[in-house]
């Protein structure tokens, strides 16, 4: 129990438990009504478990990872497939940062997700989900990574399309399925390379050692991160494969919650993280993940600026956050890779914490409202939802980027590896300077959308929309509970563990891949302390962000925009016109080739109807001489075995 | 003067084709139908026929039998199974029908005593006449129907029927036909190899016969004997007696001794060469029989007492009387199943029960298992369940 | 040749032949049976002719296996030729032709089964009418 394998393997099992628990109540009208409870449940005591776990990592630091034995799944020739589990700083933050979300997500969708007649679907997939994810920061080796990795897309198709009568949510899943495949065939691609590279070894330990040992061409090993690379960016959502996200709205709020904050969108910068010893080594591969993530950053945010949808500003809000985590993770190697990887992962970590409390909120506020999303249509709500708004206040300044508040202190860490990139003597600092440039801007369009949307939704005249009738109040308490909780941790996680203690990029360095990744040449050390120059630079952008904000919403209107601002801000409700552009060049030319496709697989199914109707025509030809008689057959045979002897007689025996 | 010129293949395969057309049309004109049937016209296609077939075997074959009482058993009990077997197929009347069978067979037996298997004659007459017969007509008694009825008085297709049956028998025939040809080009071959084939010796004549005979009276004398002999002298002419009976075998199948070799009656007559070396004999007679008959003859041989072993066994102290006699009953067997080879005997009965025990004792058991297997479930079947409508 | 195997083959398809044309044409169950076991004879003096030829005894032994299968096989078919009588009172194997393919018509019978020959019912006069005697009656009174 105390071994903290042993607690991993529990942690793990859990979810899925509850899962089969959960699948167990759909089969009875009144334990269907309980089927949150296996899923709370077990998350709850994995968080507890989790806790426990993080405790032991902290009491034996000489010891920084814990190897399961190998369970082996197959072997052929030089490929060893098999199955083995690890523990380590990084794996087990992610878990503490999983279960603890995930338990209050379930909490909250026992009261929002309460009287769906899917109930017992609903939480089996989400068990399912946590424990894929689990599984995936678990992995040891690229194979139980991918098993999961497929795992955590399979669960996030039924989870957003689990209004699958609804065209658009089936859409929704449809595409998000695709888009992340096409970067899950980079990552089983890049696996592939990186097991050649690696001297044949699956486990990642044993490939960072071999990789560390004996390094293979530059080229090679770029191609090989840059596709694993291609994996993040699917399932994290980056430009260009962002556009899955935001449309990934249509599951359950809940689920967004979970997918945003906790399970899925996280795997690709944990991906990244975990890969550190191979990114550091190739500093091409480390620039284009910079780039990506801060295109990403910077577009995604741009496009938030303007939507009505509350959901979908979070959702692009999340694009953009998960863009500042690359940003960060690139610089990995300029700088001291542990340091960027704390950067990203202290982001991710304060992130998952305002995230989920933000779209907590909102399904908070779309529970009031009767379904209803539209910025547009309500308006004023802080008097009517006192709870909510305070939570959803306290993550939209955390997000904001406001001082002292989580995402405050993690924003910080991210722009000060980027300087100190830019400051470094390795190839490509003046492209991290320019990065500087465009996490500022983007750190200060997301003060402004953040703002923009606490605002139309809370303050300005009362507006109710008619779907929410005439009882639009309150959550009850099993949904405002987990808020406040979140509300704590997205004001408080941040300043505790970081800034002032250290003690959480401390913690993460223990991880024996980061302390590998930093034994690489030419990094610029950065000692973890409080710049006070760029948090001065961090609060003045978002202040001027929220200023900007407050001076043309505070009495909302959200057509509005700031004087001068109208074209940039039709761009940005447009969504640049991106899906469009997608649309025109990817799925139109497909649906072409599908419909050529269809003609042709018609032309092959009249061949083949034509051939396969000919026996039932010759069988329509001879079916009467099954007449009944037995007599008939008898002759049947005696003629038979006339024929056949006259042939013996007459050919043969010549 | 000739009309027509045809080969010989030709013109038995148009007796052949003749012979059945005429019984087709005897079918048909016979077989019973509703509007009626005519009687005289199919009963003289089928003597027709009937002449036809047999002018067909006397051509071709040649006279069936050695002699002419044999041969006109032949021709008589040939022409009652067929004659009774159309009685069977054309009458309208089912138990006449099975009296008619009942004449068949008893012709069938004849044919099969001819054969020399009068053992089969006996069970085929017990068991047909006696009692499967005898159910038939006690179940056509159960199930008679007064008057007309389609099942005593329609036929399902006598044209197609008759054709079909009688194309199977022609061209079984033509093709016995057709093998006897070739058998018969083998035995010219054989003549040209100066191999006396058209008279061939009889691989076990009267004397061998009587020799053996006479042989295993002797044997079962001597065995007799040795239940009573008491001291050594009585063994002593138990010994010679034995030998006695040995040597009646021996000028039969004959003996190999160093200095002295008999060869035996048998291969004196069947080999053309007594084989002394290595090299295999060459047969007057290459056919199954003699090969067989040469095969019997070399187990008894075998199985044969010699002089020193009958004494070791019998004048010791302690004397292994049960040895000899075990002994003895095999060589008895051996002895049994040579006398059954060659032109079977009449009196193969025994040899056909030995081989039925011995060769083949696994297939008796199955049938009799068949047997009872077969009465359990008639009676499982015809228990009544329902009442009839 | 002192031995002539092929009389008794001849003699034994012809037999065969026959008792094919009565199993293929004749619709009594019984009826159809006996042709049956005719031509197991015909079988059976093949085998015997094929033991005298070879000198052997094995084609004896065939028939004498051939004895109880027949045995058993009437033992069985009588058996159920009773309960197929029990059930439609009649022997005709044509009766059993259910076993057809769907849609294909059964055979049926169109030729009408001769009337019995049957002796005309009595007929009596009407009591106390009287009766027309015969011409032969009237001239014997």
């Amino acid at each position: 129990m105390s071994d903290p394998l042993t607690l991993a393997v529990i942690i793990l099992a859990l979810p899925l438990t509850a899962a089969v628990l959960a699948w167990l109540c759909a089969g009875n009208a009144k334990l269907k009504h309980y089927a949150h409870l296996p899923l709370v449940l077990a998350c709850g005591t994995a968080a507890v478990l989790s806790a426990l776990l993080l405790n032991q990592m902290l009491g034996a630091p000489e010891k920084t990872s814990y190897v399961s034995e190998p369970i082996t799944w197959f072997a052929a020739g030089k490929l060893k497939a098999t199955f083995t589990i690890t523990v380590d700083a990084l794996s087990a933050i992610m878990l503490g940062m999983i279960t603890f979300i995930a338990t209050f997500i379930a909490l909250f969708s026992s009261g929002y997700m309460h009287g769906d007649k899917g109930y017992p679907r609903f939480f089996a997939v989400m068990g399912l989900f946590v424990f894929s994810m689990l599984g995936l920061v678990l992995a040891n080796n690229f194979f139980l990574l991918i098993l999961f990795w497929e795992g955590v897309g399979l669960c996030s198709y039924l989870l957003v399309g689990y209004y699958y009568e609804k065209p658009s949510a089936a859409a929704a899943a449809r595409k998000a399925f695709l888009v992340t495949r096409i970067g899950d065939t980079g990552l089983i691609l890049g696996t592939l390379l990186i097991w050649q590279l690696g001297g044949w070894h699956t486990n990642l330990n044993d490939v960072f050692a071999h990789i560390a040992k004996n390094p293979p061409d530059t080229a090679a090993l770029t191609t090989a991160c840059l596709l694993l690379f291609c994996g993040a960016v699917g399932k994290s959502a980056q430009f260009p494969l962002y556009v899955w996200l935001p449309d990934a709205m249509e599951g359950p709020t809940p689920v967004s919650a979970l997918i945003h904050a906790a399970t899925m969108v996280t795997a690709g910068v944990y991906l990244l993280a975990r890969c550190a010893p191979l990114f550091v080594l190739c500093p091409d591969a480390q620039i284009a993940v910079s780039w990506i993530g801060g295109i990403t950053a910077l577009l995604a945010a741009f496009i938030a600026l303007a939507q009505t949808d509350l959901k979908r500003v979070l959702a692009y809000s999340t694009v953009s956050q998960l863009g500042f985590m690359f940003l960060a993770l690139g610089t990995g190697g300029a700088i001291s890779p542990a340091f960027a990887v704390t950067a990203a992962m202290f982001h991710l970590f304060t992130h998952a914490f305002f995230k989920a409390l933000l779209f907590l909120a909102s399904g908070s506020v779309m529970h009031a409202m009767g379904g209803v999303i539209d910025v547009r249509q309500f308006g004023g709500l802080r008097k009517l939802l006192p709870v909510t708004h305070v939570t959803f206040l306290c993550g939209a300044a955390a997000l904001a980027g406001l001082p002292l508040l989580s995402g405050f202190w993690s924003k910080d860490l991210i722009l000060e590896a980027l300087v100190e990139a830019g400051e470094s003597k390795r190839p490509y600092s003046a492209g991290y300077f320019l990065l500087f440039v465009v996490a500022c801007t983007a750190a200060l369009m997301t003060a402004f959308y953040t703002c923009r949307a606490y605002l139309l939704t809370f303050w300005g005249p009362e507006r109710i929309p008619h779907e929410a009738g005439h009882h639009a109040h309150e959550s009850p308490k099993v949904m405002t509970v987990p808020l406040m909780v979140l509300a704590v941790g997205a004001v408080c996680a941040g300043a505790a563990l970081q800034p002032f203690t250290h003690w959480f990029g401390d913690f993460l360095g223990t991880a024996p891949s980061l302390a590998q990744a930093d034994r690489v040449q030419g990094a610029r050390a950065v000692e973890h302390h409080l710049n006070w120059t760029m948090m001065g630079v961090s609060t003045a952008l978002a202040l001027f962000g929220v200023a900007l904000a407050v001076g043309v919403y505070r009495n909302g209107g959200a057509e509005k925009a700031p004087t001068g601002l109208e074209p940039v801000f039709a761009a940005s409700r447009s969504k640049l016109l991106v899906d469009e552009l997608y649309y025109a060049v990817f799925v139109k030319p497909a649906e072409v080739l599908a419909f050529l496709a269809r003609v042709f697989d018609g032309a092959l199914d009249g061949v083949t109807r034509v051939v396969s109707s000919v026996p039932r025509f010759v069988a329509e030809a001879v079916r009467p001489i099954q007449n009944g008689l037995v007599q008939f057959y008898a002759l049947s045979m005696a003629l038979g075995l006339a024929v056949f002897l006259s042939f013996v007689v007459f050919k043969i025996a010549r | 003067m000739t009309l027509y010129a045809l080969t010989q293949t030709q013109e038995a395969g148009g007796q052949i084709a003749l012979a059945a057309a005429l019984g087709v049309a005897g079918f048909f004109l016979l077989l019973p139908r509703p509007s009626g049937r005519f009687v005289p016209g199919g009963i003289a296609a089928l003597l027709g026929a009937a002449v036809v077939f047999g002018s067909f075997l006397y051509r071709r074959f040649g006279d069936p039998m050695p002699n002419v009482i044999e041969s006109v058993l032949f021709w008589m009990f040939s022409a009652g199974a067929l004659l009774f077997g159309c009685v069977l197929v054309a009458n309208k009347n089912p138990a006449r029908g099975a009296i008619a069978f009942a004449f068949v067979i008893l012709s069938t037996c004849g044919l099969f005593l001819l054969c020399a298997a009068p053992m089969l004659m006996a069970a085929t007459i017990i068991i047909y006449a006696g009692a499967i017969i005898v159910t038939f007509l006690f179940v056509l008694m159960l199930s008679q129907t007064d008057g007309p009825s389609d099942e005593n008085d329609r036929s399902r297709d006598p044209l197609y029927g008759g054709f079909a049956g009688f194309a199977f028998a022609g061209l079984v025939l033509f093709a016995l036909y057709q093998t006897s040809q070739a058998a018969d080009a083998n035995q010219t071959r054989a003549n040209e190899n100066r191999l006396d084939t058209r008279f061939p010796a009889p691989v076990l004549n009267g004397d061998d016969r009587k020799a053996l005979a006479a042989g295993l009276t002797e044997l079962d004398a001597a065995a007799a004997q040795l239940d009573e002999a008491k001291t050594n002298a009585d063994r002593a002419k138990v010994v010679l007696r034995f030998l006695a009976a040995q040597s009646h075998f021996t000028t039969v199948v004959g003996q190999s001794k160093e200095g002295k070799d008999n060869a035996g009656t048998i291969r004196v007559r069947l080999e053309k060469a007594p084989a002394n070396g290595p090299a295999p004999a060459v047969l007057f007679r290459p056919d199954q029989q003699s090969k067989e008959a040469l095969a019997r003859a070399a187990r008894v041989r075998a199985a044969g007492f010699t002089e020193s072993e009958l004494e070791t066994a019998l004048q010791k102290d302690k004397p292994d009387a049960s040895a000899v006699k075990a002994k003895a009953q095999k060589l008895r067997d051996e002895v049994a199943l040579l006398y059954g080879t060659g032109d079977l005997p009449a009196a193969n009965v025994r040899a056909l029960g030995l081989s039925l025990y011995s060769e083949h004792l696994l297939a008796v058991e199955l049938a009799g298992t068949l047997l009872l297997v077969a009465v359990v479930g008639a009676v499982a079947v015809a228990q009544r369940k329902g009442v009839a409508k | 040749m002192t031995l002539s195997l092929w009389h008794f083959l001849a003699v034994g398809a012809a037999v065969f032949g026959i008792g094919l044309v009565g199993f293929l044409t004749r619709r009594n169950l019984i009826t159809m049976f006996l042709c049956a076991e005719l031509m197991l004879q015909g079988v059976a003096i093949n085998f015997v002719a094929f033991a005298r030829y070879h000198g052997n005894l094995q084609g004896q032994v065939f028939v004498m296996f051939i004895l109880p299968v027949a045995a058993c096989e009437a033992g069985v078919a009588l058996a159920l030729f009773l309960n197929l009588y029990r059930r439609r009172r009649s022997l005709d194997s044509s009766d059993w032709q259910d076993l057809r393919e769907l849609g294909v018509p059964a055979a049926t019978d169109t030729e009408p089964l001769p009337k019995p020959a049957m002796e005309p019912d009595p007929v009596l006069t009407p009591a106390g009418a009287r009766p027309t005697p015969a011409a032969e009656e009237v001239a014997r009174v």
